[in-house]
């Protein structure tokens, strides 16, 4: 391209308001692949028993030997943390997972049937969501065995409210535009139209939902857990450490029941990092920079 | 060919935005319909093509009455129209490539075989240079953009074109372009043409046949422009 | 008897967006012009081709990723290298004042207009307690033709019409000589087109210091109104002409232009051939050659804008002492 204004002088016009963002991306990036690597490789990395007890070594402060101290058995108390966050991870990840496919279905149904249909839907969603969610996690696990599935299922049951209200206020703007039209006089079936037109615009939303629910679905099932109705303590996950630990902090130790703690604020820290980057990227408004 | 009669119809039962509308068009013919905004003729003209079911009224095509409305009418029926509409930016998904922008009714009528050659076809009558059609619509100007969604209103062959303010949002150039290829497009195959408008000077030179809204419908009391 | 100088003067206005990767958009390139007190200059050009980055470069509102060069000034000041301060303080409102696009999305939703009209008046008059601030809404509202029994409705609850009216008494409320229009005709009816050009016009007939820089690619409208005439073609003027001879005979000079002129459905009603380049991969000569009819090989250099047409090969040849500068002597 011939810069035909080469005698001209150049001003720069407004500064980069970019700083902070990309600080809070690395740092939340980081801290994300930490996480993921510490889940990953510390395990078979380690060849520790994390089970291991070692009854002379009770209750240690942390040492060199034991960065995080150890528990009330003995145990490593690093170990049982990634071990911890593992579990925490995979039923937090399963459970949003669940909760979102649950929502984007019933969200999805509502607003593209419309009528009695999504009134119905809706009064369905206002009815659970009147209720506190963590009572109805409560009283959903109560009604099995402590394990892991009556976890997830009572997270997945809990939070999939929100997710169904933004699906279904996306589709309602979607449908109403011209080009469902121009779709529907093409030829597409109503199918065609839901699959390949509706559910593609709502599914960045969708994932942006599902990300942001996992530190949700993490600290639910750690408050299950702590209140005893969780998973099994002999599983250790986040909240099993620190309810199994809440005795020693009354006697002043007070790193079993910081670590786990910090385990559990560290990803929820990074996962909201990572969303809000990503909540920017989807918006539509930040493509237009160019406006002739 | 087209025939409304007394179609009343609108977004709530209590307060229609179309009040008896009736019109009437021939094969072949060329009916521009002129009226103010907010007037209702958008409406109409989402009626006429089967999009939106009346409240009241009939609609017959080719003679037969018309009774199921958008996913339920059948696809020979629907697809006998091809509808452009005032916004562009609207009317396209937004993640598609021009390319499948065009081909989108004939990938879901199942013509998969027509698609290099008709998207071809269309691109080079709408105007369309080859290297637009790997874009994907922001990249595009509304003008660029408008000519695709020209081109995929025409790419089933449709008997009837409903051109919802086609060119309100364009410049006189792209609005002659466009006119153009649709009227190119009429010689060629004979089809009908209902244009929607408020611009009477372009209405009057493009097509056989103007109405004026209050002509072809009752109106609803104005508020003050 | 001296006549005045212009209000705005612009010399080799460029603007530049820097894109990622590296790319750089030449929206507005080398642009001049003027606007004298007391006439309506009309900015022609089809959308994208860098008229409105032309009025946001104007007054200040250009986004973060742009580089400008040339100068643009109002009396003294530069627009171009005021500051925001000096550009929020002294010239939004003030000096210049700007009518927007689509007055509905410029109006806030949640306000009246009465609210929004009498907070104006007090950031940019010095109007001051509540009945002065009423008396002197009303007045605003009437000079636009804004009926005051609707003062306290919404913008939604407003027609087309009223509302670009709202925006027309917004603009008009610090007194601003010079007024300029973004495309204030998009998206209304013929009717309502001719009634709110006409209303512009009557601003600037009504007070012989005021102009007006209307930007749209409405021929129609600018035919209606404009003393005078710029054409604007891939971010660059090609054509700076009197508007009744533009429009009339012996008709514009520039080949693009009487393409846009043969456009309109009440003349040829034919297209220009091709579609515009992009400004991101401008040629090295002149942006129109390829779909002009009258190109040849002299056309692989740039024509400078010489007697008020950028062209090498303009249809007519000028007509001596049609210059802008005495035509109006």
């Amino acid at each position: 391209m011939a810069d035909t204004t080469a005698g001209a002088v150049w001003r720069p016009h407004g500064t980069a308001r970019r700083s902070t963002h990309t600080l809070r991306l690395r740092v939340s990036a980081a801290l994300m692949g930490v996480t993921v690597l510490a889940v990953l490789l510390v395990p078979p990395l380690a060849q520790l028993d994390q089970q291991a007890v070692d009854l002379a070594a009770k209750l240690q402060p942390p040492t060199w030997a034991h960065p995080f101290g150890t528990d009330d058995v003995g145990r490593d108390l690093l170990l049982r943390c990634v071990y911890g966050l593992r579990v925490s991870l995979l039923v937090g990840v399963v459970a949003a997972l669940t909760a979102t496919v649950i929502g984007t279905a019933v969200g999805a149904t509502a607003g593209a049937l419309g009528g009695r249909t999504d009134r119905a839907v809706m009064r369905l969603v206002d009815a659970v969501a009147s209720v506190p969610h963590l009572l109805l996690g409560v009283f959903i696990v109560a009604m099995f065995r402590p394990g892991v599935w009556p976890v997830v299922i009572s997270v997945a049951l809990t939070h999939w409210l929100s997710t169904a209200r933004i699906v279904r206020a996306e589709i309602l703007s979607l449908r109403s535009r011209p080009c469902i039209d121009a779709a529907v006089s093409g030829g597409a079936s109503r199918w065609r139209v839901a699959v390949r037109h509706l559910l593609p615009g709502v599914l960045p939303q969708a994932g942006l939902a599902a990300v942001l629910m996992v530190p949700h679905a993490m600290w639910h099932e750690s408050a299950l857990s702590f209140l005893g109705l969780g998973l099994p303590t002999h599983t250790a996950s986040l909240g099993t450490l620190i309810q199994t630990a809440r005795g020693s902090l009354l006697a002043g130790d007070w790193w079993p029941t910081l670590f786990p703690g910090l385990f559990l604020v560290v990803p929820t820290l990074a996962v909201a990092g990572l969303a809000g980057v990503w909540r920017e990227r989807i918006n539509p408004r930040r493509r237009s920079e160019l406006m002739l | 060919m087209l025939e409304l009669r007394s179609v009343t119809a609108g977004y709530d039962r209590r307060a229609p935005v179309v009040r008896e509308a009736s019109l009437t068009l021939a094969p072949g013919q060329a009916l521009g319909l002129l009226g103010p905004s907010g007037c209702g003729k958008s409406t109409l003209a989402r009626v006429a093509a089967l999009l939106h079911r009346p409240d009241a009224g009939t609609l017959l095509l080719d003679g037969t009455p018309v009774r199921r409305w958008r996913h339920r009418a059948p696809r020979e029926q629907r697809t006998a129209f091809g509808v452009v509409f005032q916004q562009p930016r609207l009317a396209a998904d937004p993640r598609l490539r021009l390319a499948d922008l065009i081909a989108e009714p004939l990938r879901a009528t199942g013509r998969r075989d027509q698609i290099p050659g008709r998207v071809t076809e269309l691109a080079e009558a709408t105007g369309l240079t080859p290297d637009l059609l790997t874009r994907r619509p922001h990249e595009v100007s509304d003008g660029q953009l408008q000519r695709a969604c020209l081109a995929r209103a025409l790419v089933l062959r449709p008997r009837i074109l409903v051109c919802d303010e086609m060119t309100a949002m364009l410049d006189a150039s792209t609005t002659a372009a466009l006119v153009a290829a649709v009227e190119r497009y009429r010689r060629e195959t004979g089809a009908a043409l209902l244009a929607v408008g408020h611009d009477r000077t372009l209405l009057d030179r493009w097509c056989d046949r103007t109405l004026h809204w209050h002509e072809v419908a009752r109106s609803r009391a104005d508020a003050p422009t | 008897m001296t006549r005045p100088g212009p209000l705005l003067t612009v010399r080799g206005l460029s603007v530049r967006f820097l894109m990622p990767g590296g790319r750089r958009i030449a929206a507005v390139t080398d642009a001049r012009f003027e606007v004298a007190p007391g006439e309506c200059l009309a900015l022609i050009g089809e959308s994208g081709c860098g008229k409105s980055v032309l009025a946001s470069a104007l007054l200040g509102l250009l986004p973060a990723n742009t580089e400008t060069a040339g100068s643009a000034r109002l009396g003294d000041l530069d627009l171009l290298t005021a500051g925001e301060r000096t550009l929020a303080r002294t010239v939004r409102g003030r000096r210049i004042g700007l009518i927007p696009q689509s007055p509905a999305a410029h109006l806030t939703p949640l306000r009246t207009v009465r609210s929004q009209l009498e907070e104006t008046l007090a950031e940019l008059t010095g109007v001051r307690g509540r009945a002065a601030l009423r008396e002197a809404a009303e007045r605003a509202a009437q000079r636009a033709a804004f009926p005051p029994d609707h003062l306290d409705r919404h913008p939604h609850q407003l027609s087309g019409g009223l509302a670009q009216r709202a925006a027309t008494a917004l603009a008009l409320a610090g007194d601003p000589p010079l007024l300029l229009a973004d495309e204030p005709t998009t998206g209304l009816d013929r009717p309502l087109v001719e009634r709110t050009v006409d209303e512009l016009r009557r601003h600037i007939e009504a007070d012989r210091d005021r102009a007006l820089l209307m930007i749209t690619h409405d021929l129609a409208a600018a035919e209606r109104i404009a003393d005078r005439v710029a054409v604007m073609y891939a971010g660059r003027i090609v054509e700076l002409a009197d508007a009744a001879a533009f429009f009339g005979t012996p008709g514009p000079r520039h080949p693009y232009s009487r393409g846009l002129l043969d456009a309109l459905p009440d003349r040829a009603f034919t297209p220009i051939p091709g579609l515009p380049p992009e400004l991101g991969d401008l040629p090295a000569g002149c942006a129109f050659a390829p779909r002009c009819p009258r190109a040849d090989t002299s056309c692989t250099e740039l024509p400078p804008l010489a007697g008020s047409v950028a062209c090498h090969h303009p249809v007519r040849p000028p007509v001596p002492a049609a210059t802008p500068e005495n035509a109006r002597a």
